[in-house]
Order: structure tokens, then C-alpha cells, then sequence
């Protein structure tokens, strides 16, 4: 490794389909790279020391990026080698890499602050880490991996119950599987995989990519309860009666509204129904599939974060008008830089600086139309950084025949009812440890959070199974003692 | 995670029963709540209210009315000792199970099914119950039930005219149920009316009772997808404020709820149901 390589400036892109092909189906957008692309994207990595490398400090799930990167090159002549030795390093940290190659916002995160980037293009580190997922899962280098791995863990006796199936959920089941507990995940819906499977769609991330990786989970051990819906099917006071330790993963489900008149006029989506409909139902299948879903000539989308981008490209591909109206500026648009380029390359279009003031109805009680206040920024900022606005007064009318509602959601109610559970504004309340209120019962992600990324809700399993593991040890210890 | 039917019987014309094994929900349910089913691979997921269960042996009984594409299905293709994909629940609020006195249930058409554990509830709670039932004649289902377990019951059946269709139907039992239930409030004192059914007879009910200025609650249908508060698609304003109904209810004070805007909401996917019937039906031809 002594070689000292040439720097390469340019990052090797990603094949991607043309937007022109991809608006009329849902299969996925970015191809991936080969073993030789991949490659070739590895060996510009600059092999920043561990103990130094800024990319590490920007992972939530602090990913030994060099290392893995190092691993392709490294083995460039041994392609399953190759991912077989980068898998194990990304494993030791993130069980899910082929979502998160998908959907973590890179850009801000590991990619944000790698060296390269003051020479040239930052490595595509993303990307990498999906190849090596894939590469890993298509030749079953995953599977070798853990039949080497499941016989080596040493049983604790203990059992953890995880409540949602979620990316929170499904990171905390995996590395307490990995230590040697007993975990159960009990989920409200059909399907594991939480806001994956429901809420982001197939052209940005494959369902059957997160359901092989839930696969991974159940060879680790992990006992999966689908239709558990825990508020109702079990309580928390009840599953402390049978688990050692709880932790909740529920995330964010409960969709936002916005107080207007007409609100609840047809056609008048919450981005989770319509996104549901579509993803885990599969509507864009009806009547072959049996849940429908109406998607008119013109849609408007409100709101500008990820799930506003989903569903908007969502919509093209149902052969609508989508525009995505948000009512700050462009400068604050929430969304990955990737999703905002896809969505605008398949023709969605973008309007700025308008607030939904009312939905306006036919006579059939459709909606029609939406009303907005123009509004203008302020150079105030907000506690987000996000430019102050106020209404102009002036006031647009924009015809539609469907509306989303893309605005944000709230923690489940269901459980945040619990008795005996802090709740602050609709979050779950824990300390340092992410301990809630109840002793034993650990919670992270959007439960916590409100609304974050995937890769948060990870960090959150992670460092929540680690703290469960920690509690579990004294409480083990304790017994012994 | 497969649920067994254990039974399955037609009990009237589109009216069938099930008897699924699914502990989970037999242990905890609780009268006016819901499950969602899900049946087939590609199929969509309904919500089904429980009519009986056995806590011990861990069986629930639904009764579904075959209406669109999915129920039909169930009707068609499940058999005894088949599976159910899943089963998800109990989900939403119990009904009120309080001492009210006189009180009168009124199952409008395959909304029956649902009073059933209510008003069974309710009679065990000390409260004299009288139920009512209202549907096309051939449709008296769980009459020797409702004798057993409640004060008294009566079926208000009709005839189903030559070229009457699904909206005549509902309009008859709409106008069926209002009459019987002026009468019955006209003659008798009821301290509390409960009624289940389709949105539009339900609100011809309430607004008979809303003269009278009788409690009600009424249970509402509206579209739902997960059951779980995540969708939003069964929002229904009730005194002012949008409520879900699968978080909220699915009960709710009668006087409170938009009847009107209930009743458009629930009809916004009739044409694409029908459409999957028609395609259903046509595959069954064989066309």
C-alpha cells in the first residue's frame, strides 16, 4: 500500500436510467456500480487514518469508511474476497448497508467532510457501500458470512422485545441478536421494514432489498411478530413482564395536517396513505393488486422534504402534473440533493414562497383547486436556520385534482399513551442512555426524534442496543450475584 | 404469519362467517373494536369487526357482507383449514360498556354484526337492551344470538324490488330504519341509541334521534388502510376537529360527526371497486 497513487479529480459516476424511460414504471433509478466501477471509485480514496478520517466523524453509525473502501483495492484481484472482508467491516457497525447505501443523505453525513472534496470530487461513498451490499447479497457472500458468524455468538438468556420493525427497530434487533439476546420484534403491520416498505418507493429503494435484509435478521435469530400492534395487541407494561428490556422503535407515523379549510375533501392525501397505498399495497399494480389508488392530470404536493419527493415522482409515474409547492425558498428545501435533481429531471416542478390556505371543492366534494398565500422570507433566521417568512396578503389559486400532503408527521399515539411514559410535544422523553421514564425501556428514532433520516433511527438502535447490553449485563450480574 | 380457518359457513345470502384462529387478538378484544385483514398475497386490507370469540381457545368470528372484490374472494377461494395472511388487532376503541338504562341498537343492514358484541356487552353491563336489525328479508342473520343475550330483539326485513340495485337498497334502509326507529323512540323511552351501519342510513337514524334528543353513539366505517393511525385516510370531523377514526373510534358521539362529509368520503373509490369486481367477476368466466 506503500504505492503512492495518482489523485483522480472526477468521481466515476453511477449508471442511472433516463428519466424519460423511468417515469413510466417503478423499478430502480441508480443501477449501482460494477466490481471494476467500484474499483475504480475505491482507488481514489485518500485512506484517511481511522483515528483521523472526517468521513467516520460524519457517519451517525461511525462506519470504518477507509476501511472498507481499503478492502475493494486492496483485493482488486479477488472480487469476493473483495466484499467479503468490506462487508465484515461495515457489518461491525450497520446491518442494513444496502438501504443505507440507498437512502442516507451522504451528502451531508460521511461525504460532507471527505478530504477529497478540497481537490476534487468527494468519494461516492454511498454508492460503495450499496455495491458491496449488493455484490455481497447476489452472490451470497452475505449468507457465507453469517453461517460463519451465528454459531460464534454465545447465548445470554435474556430477552429484548423490540417494538417496530422500522430501521430504528431492525438495527437494535440485529446487534442485540449479534450479543446473544433473545429479541422479538413485534410490528403493527403486515410487513417488517417499517417506513422502508411503506413509505419510500420501489425506484429508490427495491423491497425486495429490505426484505432480504430482514432475512438476515431472522438467520441471526430475531423472531419477527407481524399484525402486533403494541398499545392494543400487548401492552408495555406486559411485554416487561416477559422481556428483560424494551426498546421502542416506533417511529413517526402519525401524519401532520394542515388546519385549512376543505382539508378533508377527496382527493386530499396524507403523503403516508398515498405513499402506502402505492408502496406497500403495490396500487400502482391495481386491479391486479387489490388496493386502488386515484391520482388525477394535476397534482400538487406540499411540502419539500424527502417524502414530498417521493411522492411526487410517485405521481409522474402515475402520468400526472406534479408540482411540489413549499412555502419557504428554495435554499431550505429539506430533501436529499439527489432526490430534488431526480424529481426534477423526471418534470416535476417546483414552486416556491406559497402556503395552502384553503382546498376548494366541486360539487361532488373533490377536491379542485388549493388556495395560497404568497409569502416572502425574512433575513431572520429560525432556531433551524431556516429564513423567516410572513404572508404578502397576495393570494394564488392552482387547479388540482389531487393533493399531498407532504408536511411532516408525529410520533405514533398509540404508544406514547403508555402510562407512566414522559412524553414532551408528542416525543418519547429518555436520557443519556436512551432510557425513557420506564426503567428497562429504552426508545430511538422518530419516537424520540419527531421526524429524522433513516441513518438517525439506525445510530439510535445501535446505540440503544449497546445501552440495553450494558443494562442487561448489571441486571444479569445482579442476579448472579 | 398464517391465521387458520377453523370454520366457515355462508349464514345468508352474502353474508359470510369465519371462525379464525388468532390468539392475539382473541385475548385482548374488546366489544367495538376492529381487526384489519389481510387475505391474499396481493390483497388489500379491510377492517372486520370481531363477533365472537373464546379468550382460552383463542378464536375470533367475522362476519363479512360480500360487497367489492376482496370479500367476494374470501367467499370464493378460502376454505376451512386454509389461512388468512393476517389478522391485525384488536384495533381501536372499545364501545362504551356503561350502565345507560333503556337503550336501543340499531344494525343497519350488515352493521348487525357489529352490534352483536355491544349489545351483548351492554345487557351483561345491567342495561335493557332492545336491538334492531334492518336489511332485505333473507338477510336475518344471528337472530337466535340477539334472543339469547339481549332483551329483546327485532328484524325490520323488506322485499327487494325488481331493478333495485345497491343504492336503492341502502336508500330503503335508510327509510326502513328511520321509520322503525321514530316509531320504537315515539312509543318507548331509551335513555341511549347505538347504531352501526352504512354512513347514509346512519345518519337518517340520527337525525330521527336528534329529535327525540337521545344520546347516540354511532360507529363509523370510513376508508381505512392501516388501522393504526399512520394513514389518515379514515379523518372524519367530529366537533370540529379531525379525528381518525381507527385511533379515535371508530365510535363517536353522533351529534358531533359531518355526516355529510363522511358520506362523500366513503364514496371515493366506488367506481375502481366496481371496476375490480367487473374484472374479478369476468376472470371467473373465464374471459
Amino acid at each position: 500500500m506503500a504505492v503512492r497513487r495518482k489523485l483522480i479529480k472526477e468521481r466515476v459516476p453511477t449508471p442511472e436510467r433516463p428519466a424519460e424511460e423511468r417515469i413510466h414504471d417503478f423499478k430502480e433509478v441508480n443501477l449501482g456500480y460494477t466490481f471494476e466501477l467500484a474499483v475504480k471509485e475505491a482507488e481514489r480514496c485518500l485512506q484517511c487514518p481511522v483515528n483521523y478520517a472526517p468521513c467516520i466523524k460524519g457517519c451517525p453509525v461511525h462506519i470504518n469508511i477507509p476501511g472498507f473502501i481499503g478492502k475493494l483495492v486492496e483485493y482488486r484481484d479477488d472480487p469476493d474476497k473483495a466484499v467479503k472482508e468490506a462487508l465484515q467491516v461495515i457489518w461491525a457497525c450497520n446491518s442494513l448497508p444496502a438501504t443505507t447505501g440507498r437512502v442516507c443523505p451522504q451528502e451531508d453525513q460521511c461525504e460532507m467532510n471527505c478530504v477529497m472534496g478540497r481537490v476534487g470530487d468527494k468519494i461516492n461513498i454511498g454508492k460503495l457501500e450499496r455495491f458491496v451490499a449488493d455484490y455481497a447479497r447476489e452472490k451470497g457472500i452475505d449468507e457465507e458470512l453469517l453461517f460463519e458468524m451465528v454459531p460464534k455468538i454465545e447465548k445470554k438468556g435474556q430477552k429484548v422485545a423490540i417494538i417496530g420493525a422500522g430501521p430504528a427497530g431492525l438495527t437494535a434487533a440485529g446487534e442485540l441478536a449479534k450479543l446473544g439476546y433473545d429479541v422479538t420484534i413485534y410490528e403493527a403491520l403486515h410487513e417488517p421494514g417499517g417506513v422502508l416498505i411503506y413509505g419510500i418507493p420501489e425506484f429508490r429503494l427495491p423491497k425486495s432489498i429490505v426484505q432480504s435484509e430482514i432475512e438476515k435478521l431472522k438467520k441471526l435469530g430475531v423472531k419477527i411478530l407481524t399484525d402486533h400492534i403494541v398499545g392494543r395487541t400487548v401492552t408495555i407494561e406486559e411485554l416487561l413482564q416477559e422481556y428483560d428490556a424494551v426498546f421502542i422503535g416506533s417511529g413517526a407515523g402519525t401524519p401532520r395536517l394542515i388546519n385549512a379549510p376543505g382539508i378533508n375533501l377527496n382527493g386530499i392525501y396524507t403523503a403516508n396513505e398515498f405513499l402506502t397505498r402505492v408502496n406497500l399495497m403495490k396500487a400502482y399494480k391495481f386491479p391486479e393488486y387489490d388496493t386502488p389508488v386515484k391520482v388525477g392530470k394535476k397534482v400538487i404536493v406540499i411540502g419539500a422534504g424527502n417524502t414530498a419527493m417521493d411522492a411526487a415522482r410517485s405521481a409522474r409515474r402515475f402520468g400526472a402534473e406534479v408540482i411540489i409547492a413549499y412555502r419557504r425558498g428554495p435554499e431550505d428545501v429539506s430533501a436529499r440533493v439527489e432526490e430534488v435533481h431526480h424529481a426534477k429531471e423526471e418534470g416535476v416542478k417546483f414552486e416556491f414562497f406559497l402556503n395552502p390556505v384553503e382546498f376548494i371543492g366541486d360539487e361532488n366534494g373533490n377536491v379542485k383547486a388549493v388556495k395560497f398565500e404568497k409569502m416572502k422570507a425574512l433575513d431572520e433566521r429560525d432556531k433551524r436556520g431556516k429564513r423567516k417568512i410572513v404572508g404578502t396578503g397576495e393570494y394564488v389559486t392552482i387547479e388540482a385534482d389531487t393533493v399531498i400532503i407532504a408536511i411532516g408527521k408525529h410520533p405514533n399515539r398509540l404508544i406514547i399513551n403508555t402510562p407512566g411514559l414522559k412524553v414532551e410535544r408528542g416525543r418519547i422523553v429518555v436520557d443519556e442512555n436512551l432510557m425513557t421514564s420506564i426503567p428497562g425501556v429504552f426508545a430511538g428514532g422518530d419516537a424520540i426524534r419527531g421526524e429524522a433520516t433513516v441513518i438517525l433511527a439506525m445510530g439510535d438502535g445501535r446505540r440503544a442496543a449497546k445501552a440495553i447490553h450494558e443494562y442487561l449485563t448489571k441486571k444479569r450480574e445482579g442476579q448472579n450475584a | 404469519m398464517p391465521y387458520k380457518i377453523l370454520d366457515k359457513k355462508e349464514l345468508a345470502p352474502k353474508h359470510v362467517m369465519y371462525k379464525i384462529e388468532a390468539p392475539h387478538v382473541a385475548r385482548k378484544v374488546q366489544p367495538g373494536q376492529f381487526v384489519i385483514v389481510r387475505a391474499f398475497p396481493n390483497g388489500e386490507r379491510i377492517p372486520l369487526t370481531p363477533v365472537m370469540w373464546d379468550r382460552e381457545d383463542g378464536w375470533i368470528v367475522l362476519i363479512t357482507f360480500v360487497r367489492g372484490k376482496t370479500t367476494m374472494r374470501m367467499a370464493n377461494e378460502l376454505k376451512p383449514g386454509d389461512p388468512i395472511l393476517n389478522v391485525a388487532g384488536p384495533l381501536g376503541n372499545p364501545a362504551p360498556i356503561e350502565k345507560f338504562g333503556r337503550v336501543l341498537a340499531v344494525g343497519l343492514s350488515a352493521g348487525i354484526v357489529e352490534v352483536f358484541p355491544i349489545a351483548k356487552a351492554l345487557q351483561e353491563a345491567g342495561n335493557d337492551v332492545t336491538t334492531l336489525h334492518v336489511a332485505p328479508a333473507p338477510m336475518a342473520i344471528l337472530k337466535d344470538e340477539f334472543r339469547e343475550n339481549v332483551s329483546r330483539h327485532i328484524f325490520e326485513g323488506f322485499e327487494i324490488q325488481e331493478g333495485w340495485r345497491t343504492k336503492e337498497i341502502v336508500a330503503e334502509i335508510a327509510r326502513r330504519g328511520a321509520e322503525k326507529v321514530k316509531e320504537l323512540l315515539s312509543e318507548e323511552n331509551f335513555d341511549f341509541v347505538l347504531t352501526v351501519g352504512p354512513a347514509g342510513a346512519q345518519k337518517a337514524v340520527f337525525n330521527v334521534v336528534k329529535e327525540f334528543g337521545i344520546p347516540m353513539h354511532a360507529d363509523l366505517h370510513p376508508i381505512m388502510v392501516d388501522g393504526t393511525g399512520m394513514c389518515g385516510a379514515c379523518r372524519v370531523m367530529v366537533g370540529g376537529e379531525v379525528k381518525f377514526a381507527c385511533i379515535d373510534g371508530p365510535g363517536f358521539d353522533a351529534y358531533k360527526v359531518d355526516w355529510d362529509e363522511l358520506i362523500h368520503r366513503v364514496g371515493f373509490y366506488t367506481d375502481l371497486e366496481r371496476k375490480a369486481l367487473e374484472e374479478y367477476l369476468k376472470s371467473l368466466r373465464g374471459e
